[in-house]
């Protein structure tokens, strides 16, 4: 991601502020275990494109020019990608560039009119319109998305997701499928109010982006602990949660798993994770806007890419409380079938109410079960 | 000049300071004004001339149940001028209608009358009383408040009914006046006082061209914001190519009226065009001028698709959807009727995929109606969207069904569907775009295309409402 240097230039400011009141907050109160602190962390994310102020400007006839070779482009792509690794089509890529606009310019209303532009008169072309980053850089962020298949979301810099719109530099794009992970809980919360209370965790919380929900989801009440081994994760993760004002009720955790997790054992209401589960030799022939630019550490699960699905089952066991709830994202069917029977087999008695839950597209998608309360 | 004269005058020079702002508002002040200028003088003739609009408009603001009986009979008093001159009486002297250039305060008077005639129609003046003298019944009913849903619409339908017959009769009842105060001031002599009569009377006229417009948009949904769905007829790529342009027309028409157009959903054709698609324009009256666009819309041009250059025929649908407040047709939705889809997706999924497509379809298990939502950056959102429109159809389903009931409603909704053929847009041999239920056409399909439709629109309205 070799983009970063010029435009990190302009992000100074108000960002660079607000990352430092979160990482004040992060090296704060209730750290059960300060050694581990982020503030090692020595990357910082830059501010999502559509966040930063309108510091340039170019006149409506060369955004104009962009945008027509910047559509061209993306014509010229056809079925390509679709046929090489099932990537986007010219259709999406089209509508990328139309948010990319939206996010780029100042006055969203410009979006519009780089669409019907028929020959205005001149002078309304010489007009100047006030950007979030130059023209230059518009050309070179296309090429990016193009050329080298860069997933559009690292190009703005952040992704929508739910009611969320999330910084997600150098982490896992949130998928949609995940977001029905917020759902399932949202579910459960509101058939057991007590559950509402008490500690959840999000297990490898990249951008934060489950973490996040959830918290909302448990209306101020419960508090969430969000792990990432990743340094780079939790100083996304950390922006995010700032960004949303959720830092006395989120808090985040670096190292593997369940390990930073040793002061609550057997007391969580709910673990919640999406971990890496791609197998290992799948990573190759992967499209290439997630084999070639999202880290290896969010999608690796091991051999049959099961590795961590099976520590997060095992150990869910042990760090539940009676009555405590679970929910899994999986690859799909055959994992989301193993991962039952594997926990029938190796948990019976303690963890029940097993379920395999699909996704919008049908496909069996995630793993839910509570932790057996004593009769 | 007698007091009551002078008192009248005086009000008539504050009356004409706020000429030009909210026009009801003007009026009830005005009226307020004036009673107190002429209290003591009035003659007992006067006072119920000019008086009712006083006790008219302490009633709207009082409790309505102890005053129902007395609305109605008051509603139903004709108001005449001094002599004994209606708006009816107007009409039938006949006079002649000059340009408005023309200083004839007959010619005003009669442009007036007819303005009011016409607008009485287009409200379906008899069938608006009728039915607010049924809404009052129902008003005046012990055990209304059993039912507090039901309830609140009615009062809120009374409440409607009862404002727009208010601005009819205060309307006619300025005319009148202004009548009374040319035939005084010619009287007296007063050439000051029969100018500024004149003046009102003229701009009284303007405005009635404008309150003219305004009753052809007072249908229940009106004034709402809408979806619009356009989707390709058979024909394939020729006829969704033909839907891509009918869109594109309404994009560019609601885009000229300042609305706010979004893009909900859109299913492209596999070469060009759309196979459907539905957008959202949000402002004022927007259902109230889109509706009538629903129907069939034929296109005859030389195919752009042929290599044979043959002419085609090709078809698009429209439909149009409220989006109403209205909470006695809100639908309650439940959770497991719906069934959500992933739109497109295909492969893998989750970690193995990145893409920005997220669009969901919700299908209503139990009526079959679907409904898409692909323009939002997230799923979450798309699947909101989606349930919006959906929110929409079903309410749309729940008006016609209470509309079929409520055989007042029947005329008005039944056609809010897809209907039949309404437009014929010829681009070959020759070029015209007609409309086959007003037979209105223009030569230039090129501007309606670009979405100059409001003659289309206007004239479509006003024959439908103006037709005995
Ligand atoms: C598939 S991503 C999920 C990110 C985020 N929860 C989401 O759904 O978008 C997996 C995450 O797990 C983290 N991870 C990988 N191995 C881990 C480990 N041993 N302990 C904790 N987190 C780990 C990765 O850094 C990555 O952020």
């Amino acid at each position: 991601m070799g983009s970063a240097v010029p435009l990190q230039l302009h992000s100074i400011g108000r960002g660079a502020m607000r990352l430092s009141i979160s990482r004040a907050y992060l090296a704060a109160p209730h750290r059960v275990r300060p050694s581990r602190s982020i503030c090692s962390s020595s990357s910082k994310p830059r501010i999502p494109l559509f966040l930063r102020p309108p510091n340039y400007s170019a006149t409506l006839t060369d955004l104009q020019k962009w945008h027509d070779w910047a559509k061209t482009l993306s014509s010229s792509v056809g079925s390509s990608f679709v046929d090489a690794d099932n990537g986007p089509d010219s259709a999406l890529l089209h509508r990328e560039l139309k948010w990319l606009v939206e996010d780029a310019v100042e006055d969203k209303s410009i979006s519009s009119e780089l669409r019907t532009n028929s020959e205005q008169n001149h002078e309304h072309n010489l007009r100047n319109v006030r950007l979030k980053v130059g023209i230059e850089e518009l050309y070179r962020l296309w090429k990016q998305r193009i050329h080298e298949r860069r997933p559009f979301q690292y190009i703005v810099g952040c992704e929508h997701w739910r009611d969320l719109i999330l910084s997600v530099e150098g982490v896992l794009i949130p998928r949609p499928e995940t977001e029905v992970l917020v759902d399932l809980v949202a579910e459960v919360v509101s058939d057991n109010e007590a559950l509402r209370e008490g500690f959840w965790v999000d297990l490898g919380t990249g951008s934060g982006a489950i973490a996040i929900a959830i918290c909302r989801v448990l209306e101020g009440r419960g508090r969430v602990i969000a792990t990432d081994l990743s340094p780079t994760a939790l100083t996304v993760a950390g922006y995010n949660v700032q960004r949303y004002g959720l830092q006395e009720l989120i808090e985040l955790r670096q190292g593997s798993w369940y390990k930073p997790l040793r002061d609550v054992v057997g007391k969580l209401s709910g673990i919640i994770s999406n971990p890496p589960y791609i197998p290992s030799d799948n990573i190759v022939g992967l499209q290439a806007e997630v084999g070639k630019h999202e880290p290896r550490v969010a999608l690796d699960g091991g051999t049959n890419g099961m590795d961590e699905l099976i520590h997060l089952c095992d150990e869910a066991a042990v760090m539940l409380k009676p009555g405590g709830f679970f929910a899994f994202e999986t690859n799909g069917e055959d994992q989301s079938k193993y991962l039952v029977k594997y926990v029938e087999d190796n948990h019976r008695g303690r963890l029940c109410d097993l379920k395999i839950v699909s996704d919008f597209a049908g496909i069996p998608r995630f793993i839910t079960g509570f932790l057996n309360e004593p009769l | 000049m007698s007091s009551f004269a002078l008192g009248k005058r005086l009000c008539n020079r504050v009356y004409a300071l706020f000429r030009n702002s909210n026009h009801r508002g003007v009026l009830i002040s005005r009226r307020r004004l004036f009673t107190e200028l002429q209290c003591s003088s009035a003659t007992p003739q006067n006072y119920v001339l000019f008086n009712c609009g006083v006790s008219d408009f302490k009633n709207i603001s009082g409790f309505p149940f102890s005053t129902l009986r007395l609305f109605s009979t008051q509603v139903a008093i004709e108001p005449s001028t001094a002599d004994g001159l209606t708006v009816e009486g107007i009409i039938g002297n006949r006079w002649t209608i000059l340009e408005e250039s023309e200083s004839d305060w007959r010619s005003h008077a009669a442009a007036i009358a007819q303005s009011i005639h016409l607008i009485k129609k287009r409200l379906q003046w008899k069938k608006l009383m009728m039915r607010l003298e049924l809404l009052s019944v129902e008003l005046n009913k012990a055990d209304l408040w059993d039912d507090p849903a039901h309830a609140g619409k009615i009062s809120r339908e009374h409440g409607s009914i009862m404002g727009k017959i208010k601005e009819m009769k205060a309307f006619e009842r300025e005319l009148l006046e202004h009548i009374d105060m040319i035939k005084l001031a010619r009287e007296e002599n007063d050439a000051e006082l029969e100018s500024e009569s004149l003046n009102a009377l003229l701009s009284m006229r303007r405005n009635s061209k404008e309150k003219e417009l305004e009753a052809l948009l007072a249908g229940e949904n009106d004034s709402c914001s809408c979806y619009i769905e356009v989707q390709a007829g058979a024909g394939g790529t020729e006829s969704m190519d033909w839907a891509a342009m009918v869109m594109q027309m309404y994009i560019m028409w609601a885009q000229r009226h300042g609305f706010k157009v979004t893009v909900m959903e859109e299913m492209p054709g596999e070469i060009a065009g759309i196979k459907r698609a539905t957008i959202k324009l949000d402002g004022e009256y927007a259902f109230g001028y889109a509706k009538a666009e629903v129907g069939v819309h034929r296109l005859v041009r030389i195919s752009p698709f042929d290599s044979n250059k043959r002419r085609h025929t090709s078809f698009a649908a429209v439909a149009v959807i409220p989006i109403s407040g209205d909470a006695s047709t809100h639908v309650q939705i439940n959770e497991a009727d719906l069934r959500i889809e992933r739109f497109r997706s295909g492969g893998a999924g989750g970690q193995s995929v990145n893409t920005t497509d997220s669009a969901v379809r919700i299908v209503h298990i139990p009526t079959g109606i679907t409904a898409t939502c692909q323009n939002e950056r997230s799923q979450h959102q798309n699947k909101a969207s989606a349930m919006a429109v959906l929110q929409s159809r079903l309410n749309q389903l729940e008006m016609a069904r209470q509309a079929q009931m409520n055989a007042q409603h029947t005329q008005s909704l039944s056609d809010i569907t897809w209907g039949n053929q309404i437009r014929s847009y010829v681009l070959h041999p020759y070029q015209m775009v007609k409309d086959l239920r007003t037979n209105y056409e223009v030569s230039d399909p090129d501007s309606v295309l670009e979405g100059d439709l409001d003659s289309f629109i206007l004239n479509y309205l006003s024959t439908s409402l103006d037709k005995d």
